[in-house]
């Protein structure tokens, strides 16, 4: 008896995923636990091992295909065994909707009948490259999956290749925070404009901070806060871990999340969903830790990290980031109710304030910016130059008023100022 | 129409009546008493010995065929075999008098005329010259093995097992067969007795034995042809044709001295009263008797005769004689020799079309039975002798039977060990000044010509060195490329003759010819009859005998005509003979405009899809001389087109112009007309100067630098250069003139997809005329590649060009719909 092979379900909210690659071609022999494809749901890459062993008998879905979960993708079985039963396409299910399409309309004159090429949904969102262009993709190492395409039907042609910038594919590195403000891999299709269709990730970015801004009464306060024991600190750890008297080096960012966990404690409307009628307010900390990956504005959920010892929550923001870059965070976590209150680092790009926008349904982001020295009054009217970090704390007016928030942001500010291991 | 000749009203309006001279109808009536004058007893039991040898080869075959066995001996011929079993007095007679030196050609049912000329060879020549023919022949291969095995003394004794064995090795497709088995049954001959290409093609040997006629006459060689084809032939076009060309009146009343006179050509219709199932006598055909076709044909009737191919004297009497007409030079001959197939068609017939009575009656009359019965009545043989006759060639039969079959003594070509033995074998590959070493004939010195003292004075390259283009009247023109090509091997070469409609006195239809009737004697340069097929298959006889010949087609569209010669005997026979024959022989085919629909075919991939043709189609006055040249130079058959659009353009491309001299351009180079690097456009043909054009424009309009390469040849083809081309820019068109679907573009573009694959930017693009008829000259631009078309390809299949505003629809919409409604 065949075996169906169904799109995973990552996570409740998931309800297609795209296969972005197969690494088997109908007809080919496969183990059980072999790589059958890649997939990736809105905001994250996976593997799909294949369960039995046997004939890939059928592939019901091309690559770049959207499939809804749970779906069956393709049928492993003994050569000659039917598997038409198996076709989504053949039972009662509706085929699955793209809504993932190929911008069409290209940028030239051409007769119009040409973009309905298109027409057959099973092909719309095959990446379209010459074979020319794909080998000087590979050479470059740049990921044409980023790159648009100006020939015909949007086909990927040499010229697009020779006019991207190089960038390091998404899946298999993951890169550093500074990279995540390169430029995008966009293609040039004028001499003074360029177009780039939106990503997945990035259209659910552009969705949900739209919606965020039109959705609520956000506001901003910046205050700053004396970061000289944290920096203290900083500096103890980074040189226990130099001798190796510490194993986890935990950074300026870790512990304002720390500090931020512990306001919150003492603050748990902030530590809120506004769901329109209703405030939730929850008695454990989610927080959500913004995380900038070449795919976009990541934002995971560290659950529980009200319970982390400074330690361990540095170990679990890492994790996440990583995580995120490498693509493989749990869809269920990137939710924005995953989390119940986010931070924002934009410090290391020397931001000295900004406004961060709330991710719905949570009714604050705290934004961490730069260190700026100041001079400040060490006492006795003696001045001197005194390290502060710029907080922009963003709330939703409709859950929060002035006062509390700015009492939320002091007492953050506090806890910085008056940091302790 | 010759101006020496005038028609004149008076005479042909004249009233009067054709008579009819009278057609003998077996009127030989000697009996064997009255023969004996003519033949001695050792001649009359040779004639049933040959006759015995023929009905048991094909009594082996049949059995064979039908058993798997022939005396005890297993064998299974999955190949053809049609038997001719009951024609073998026909046979016999036929080559009774034929001397080495004659020749014949043969048709799908021709063993028995094969072993019969063979056996009359070999009765001719002396021993010494028959066993360097055996020891020369594929280095003595099939000699030694039918030396080891000769019980016998006699080189003549081991020449008749050569020819057995080489005759059924070759039907058994092995390699010591007279062709290393790649002719096989329908296609067997050899050459050193005089056996030339039997045709499985009905009638195909009705015009190529024509060609080898005209090969004697044209270079006063000895002998004469005798065109063996069967009754239901008469119906064919190439039959009809080749009597045509074969009986025209110039060779009685133009051509000069020595040449004047008829072809030495016999059409001897094998009449066996059936095409395959057809009853041509009653059913078919309207003649009712064969021979009544010569007499409307010529004012000879051709010589028409029915003879009684039953009797062997009878046959033997009628060929005398006629040759004797032949030597007086007022062939052809037209026989209808009477026969009848005792065997099926093939081993599968089963008879349905006749009545058994009917084959009873002639197997009462069986030739063999008949003559033998009157040898022994004569008193020259006894019955005694007429049966060792019989049992010693079953048992020579038995013993080549197992040499043939042999697998380790006459083994197959070895297509294991060399894969490429076969297509080694489809051209010859020679380069070779002239076919033969003597002084060719001509009119005047090469210098006196007045086309080639005009040509003298004309402008060799298109523009003078302030770059104002010359008058036409003034260049050197793309005609006056072929014509020095082909002028100058006419003074090299004796054996080049040219013919084709109006190639004397207009010069061909483009004047291409002009200057040539001035230089040579009719019989190397004359008008044919409007007969496509012949012109063709005349061309191929007179190659294969060895003769250098250039045929004209006027017009592409015209190739129908000559289809069958075109694409099933000029392309085959170097390859089918085993290499023994080769094929100088180079076709003009101009491609027209202007004309409509039945003029203005580019049919270019037609020939390059068949096995075995040259193919070339130059743009340039340089390129036509240099490839006519090499044309003239090589052995193989050789497709060579011409457009009408560009006979009078001038040499754009060589800045010297076009030399003088001799020069070759080497087959299948395709040529770099201008040099680029955004994109490459492949022409074949005319479409180069559009494409030119095209090239323009996007240089102009779009900044594209565009690298053109002019194909020149389509077989062979270098794909390298293009390759490289395709490697620099990545972008391919390909625009010809021909209809789109199916042209030689589309070979070309799929084989660019998958040599440069990786090199790709877009598929390779193919503009094409539209698969329409063509229609009149004013709406053309609608249906030839303009240059805008080729921008508009490039805008939608491989490069959006900005601003560019399409004339024409390439989308994928549209090409899908075209290909659905069949345009």
């Amino acid at each position: 008896m065949a075996t169906a092979v169904i799109m995973p379900k990552q996570g409740q909210s998931v309800e297609t995923c795209i296969i972005t690659k197969w690494f088997k071609q109908k007809g080919e022999s496969v183990s059980a636990g072999e790589l059958l494809f890649s997939y990736e749901t809105d905001k994250a890459a996976f593997d799909l091992e294949s369960p039995e062993g046997g004939i890939l008998l059928d592939i019901f879905f091309p690559e770049g295909s959207e499939v809804p979960v749970l779906a069956n993708v393709a049928v492993v079985g003994r050569q000659g065994e039917h598997v038409s039963s198996f076709n989504p396409g053949n039972s009662s299910i509706s085929p699955p909707e793209q809504v993932n399409q190929i911008p069409a309309a290209p940028a030239y004159s051409g007769f119009t009948e040409s973009d309905s090429s298109s027409a057959k949904p099973d092909h719309s969102t095959i990446i379209r490259i010459s074979p020319r262009a794909r080998l000087m993709a590979r050479e470059k190492g740049l990921d044409i999956s980023s790159i648009k395409g100006s020939g015909p039907n949007g086909r990927i042609i040499a010229s697009d290749i020779t006019s991207a910038t190089p960038a390091k594919p998404y899946i298999q590195q993951a890169a550093p925070s500074s990279e995540a403000f390169s430029k995008p891999s966009v293609v040039s299709s004028g001499s003074d404009y360029s177009d780039t269709p939106l990503s997945n990730v990035r259209k659910i970015i552009s969705k949900a901070m739209h919606a965020s801004l039109q959705n609520s009464a956000q506001l901003t306060h910046h205050m700053s806060a004396d970061v000289r024991k944290l920096l203290e600190t900083r500096e103890k750890i980074k040189k226990a871990v130099s001798e190796k008297k510490e194993q986890q080096d935990i950074t300026l960012n870790d512990m304002i999340c720390w500090c931020v966990i512990r306001a919150l404690e003492k603050f748990p409307e902030a530590n809120s969903h506004f769901l329109g009628e209703q405030i939730r307010t929850f008695g454990k900390i989610h927080l959500g830790l913004a995380v900038d990956t070449p795919r976009g504005l990541m934002v995971p959920a560290i659950k529980n990290a009200g319970d982390f010892h400074l330690a361990a929550l540095s170990k679990a923001l890492k994790s996440a980031a990583d995580s995120c870059k490498k693509g493989n965070i749990s869809p269920e976590l990137l939710q924005s109710d995953a989390a119940t209150f986010t931070v924002s680092n934009l410090g290391a790009y020397g931001v000295e304030m900004f406004t961060p926008v709330i991710n719905l349904p949570q009714v604050g982001i705290l934004g961490v910016c730069t260190i700026i020295h100041r001079p400040a009054n060490l006492g006795n009217n003696f001045f001197g130059f005194v390290p502060y970090i710029g907080l922009s704390l963003t709330y939703d007016h409709r859950a929060i008023d002035g006062g509390p928030a700015t009492l939320f942001l002091k007492e953050i500010k506090n806890q910085i100022e008056n940091f302790s291991l | 129409m010759p101006k020496s000749q005038n028609i004149n009203p008076k005479i042909v309006r004249e009233p009067k009546f054709i008579e009819f001279g009278k057609i003998p109808v077996n009127q030989y009536n000697k009996t064997i008493e009255q023969e004996k004058k003519s033949f001695s007893n050792e001649d009359f039991i040779r004639i049933y010995h040959d006759m015995v040898v023929i009905r048991e080869f094909e009594t082996m075959l049949n059995l064979i065929k039908t058993t798997n066995e022939y005396n005890g001996i297993p064998y299974n011929h999955p190949g053809p075999a049609h038997l001719s079993i009951g024609q073998e007095a026909a046979a016999v007679g036929m080559a009774y008098t034929l001397e080495v030196e004659d020749y014949i050609f043969g048709s799908h049912r021709s063993h028995g005329e094969i072993l019969a000329k063979g056996l009359s060879a070999i009765h001719r020549l002396d021993d010494e010259a028959l066993y360097t023919t055996m020891k020369n022949y594929f280095g003595g291969n099939a000699l030694k093995v039918v030396e080891k095995e000769y019980s016998g003394t006699g080189i003549k004794g081991l020449a008749k097992d050569f020819l057995l064995y080489g005759a059924l090795a070759e039907i058994f497709a092995r390699e010591n067969g007279f062709n290393k088995g790649l002719g096989g049954s329908m296609h067997a001959f050899f050459t050193p007795f005089g056996i030339y290409p039997n045709n499985a093609i009905v009638g195909g040997s009705g015009d190529i034995s024509v060609g080898a006629a005209l090969y004697k006459k044209i270079n006063r060689k000895p002998g004469i042809v005798v065109c063996n084809i069967g009754d239901a032939s008469m119906g064919c076009g190439p039959v009809w044709e080749g009597i045509t060309f074969a009986t025209m009146d110039q060779y009685k009343t133009l051509w000069d001295g020595e040449y004047k006179g008829g072809l030495p050509l016999i059409f001897n219709f094998m009449n066996n009263l059936y095409g395959m199932g057809g009853q041509t006598m009653g059913e078919t055909m309207g003649y009712d008797i064969l021979a009544r076709v010569g007499a409307g044909v010529n004012p000879e009737s051709m010589h028409s005769e029915r003879i009684d191919g039953y009797n062997p004297l009878a046959v033997i009497d009628a060929f005398r004689r006629k040759k004797q007409i032949l030597t007086e030079k007022k062939g052809p001959v037209l026989l209808d020799t009477l026969t009848y197939r005792i065997s099926g068609h093939s081993p599968s017939d089963a008879s349905s079309y006749r009545s058994k009575e009917e084959i009873e009656a002639w197997q009462k009359e069986d030739s063999i039975l008949s003559y033998g019965n009157s040898l022994i009545e004569a008193g020259i043989a006894g019955k005694g002798l007429l049966d060792e006759i019989g049992s010693g060639t079953r048992e020579l039969l038995s013993r080549i039977l197992k040499l043939s079959i042999n697998d380790e003594i006459s083994p197959r070509i070895d297509l294991h060990k060399d894969p490429d033995i076969i297509g080694n074998m489809m051209f010859s590959n020679c380069s070779v000044d002239k076919m033969e070493d003597r002084k060719p004939e001509v009119l005047l010195p090469m210098e006196e010509n007045p086309r080639v003292k005009s040509l003298k004075n004309k402008e060799r390259f298109f523009k003078d060195k302030d770059g104002k283009p010359f008058s036409k009247a003034k260049l050197y023109q793309f005609r006056d490329g072929i014509f020095e090509a082909v002028v100058d091997r006419f003074y090299k070469d004796p054996t080049l003759a040219a013919w084709g409609e109006e190639n004397r006195d207009w010069g061909g239809a483009f004047a291409v010819y002009r200057g040539l009737t001035e230089a040579l004697p009719y019989h190397r340069l004359f008008n044919s009859p409007i007969s496509e097929g012949a012109i063709v298959g005349t061309a191929i006889g007179y190659g294969m005998c060895g003769g250098r010949v250039i045929a004209e087609i006027m017009y592409c569209d015209f190739i129908g005509r000559s289809g069958d010669e075109i694409f099933n005997q000029l392309p085959k026979w170097q390859a089918m003979s085993g290499n023994i024959i080769r094929m100088p022989v180079v076709i003009r085919v101009s491609v027209g405009s202007k004309y409509g629909a039945q003029h203005s075919q580019d049919w270019s991939a037609l020939t390059a899809h068949i096995p075995g043709l040259k193919v070339v189609f130059p743009a340039t006055p340089y390129d036509a001389k240099g490839l006519m040249n090499s044309a003239l130079q090589g052995t193989d058959p050789v497709i060579f087109f011409e457009s009408q659009r560009i006979y009078d353009i001038g040499e754009m491309f060589q800045k010297g112009g076009v030399p003088e001299g001799y020069y070759e351009i080497p087959f299948g180079e395709p040529d770099i007309k201008r040099k680029g690097d955004d994109l490459t456009i492949l022409s074949i043909g005319a479409t180069l100067y559009p494409v030119l054009k095209a090239a323009d424009i996007l240089l102009e309009k779009h900044g594209l630098n565009a690298e053109v390469i002019d194909a020149r040849s389509l077989v062979p083809f270098n794909y390298e250069p293009v390759i490289e081309s395709v490697k620099k820019t990545g972008r391919i068109i390909l625009a010809s003139d021909a209809s789109s679907r199916g042209s030689f573009l589309k070979e070309m573009a799929q084989t660019i997809t998958e040599l440069a694959f990786d090199y790709l930017d877009a598929p390779p693009v193919v503009v094409g005329s539209r698969n329409w008829i063509t229609p009149a000259y004013e709406m053309e631009e609608f249906f030839f590649p303009q240059p805008e078309w080729i921008l508009d390809a490039i805008n939608e299949r491989i490069l959006p060009l900005r601003g560019h505003i399409p004339s024409t629809d390439f989308s994928v919409k549209k090409a899908i719909r075209l290909n659905k409604e069949g345009v």
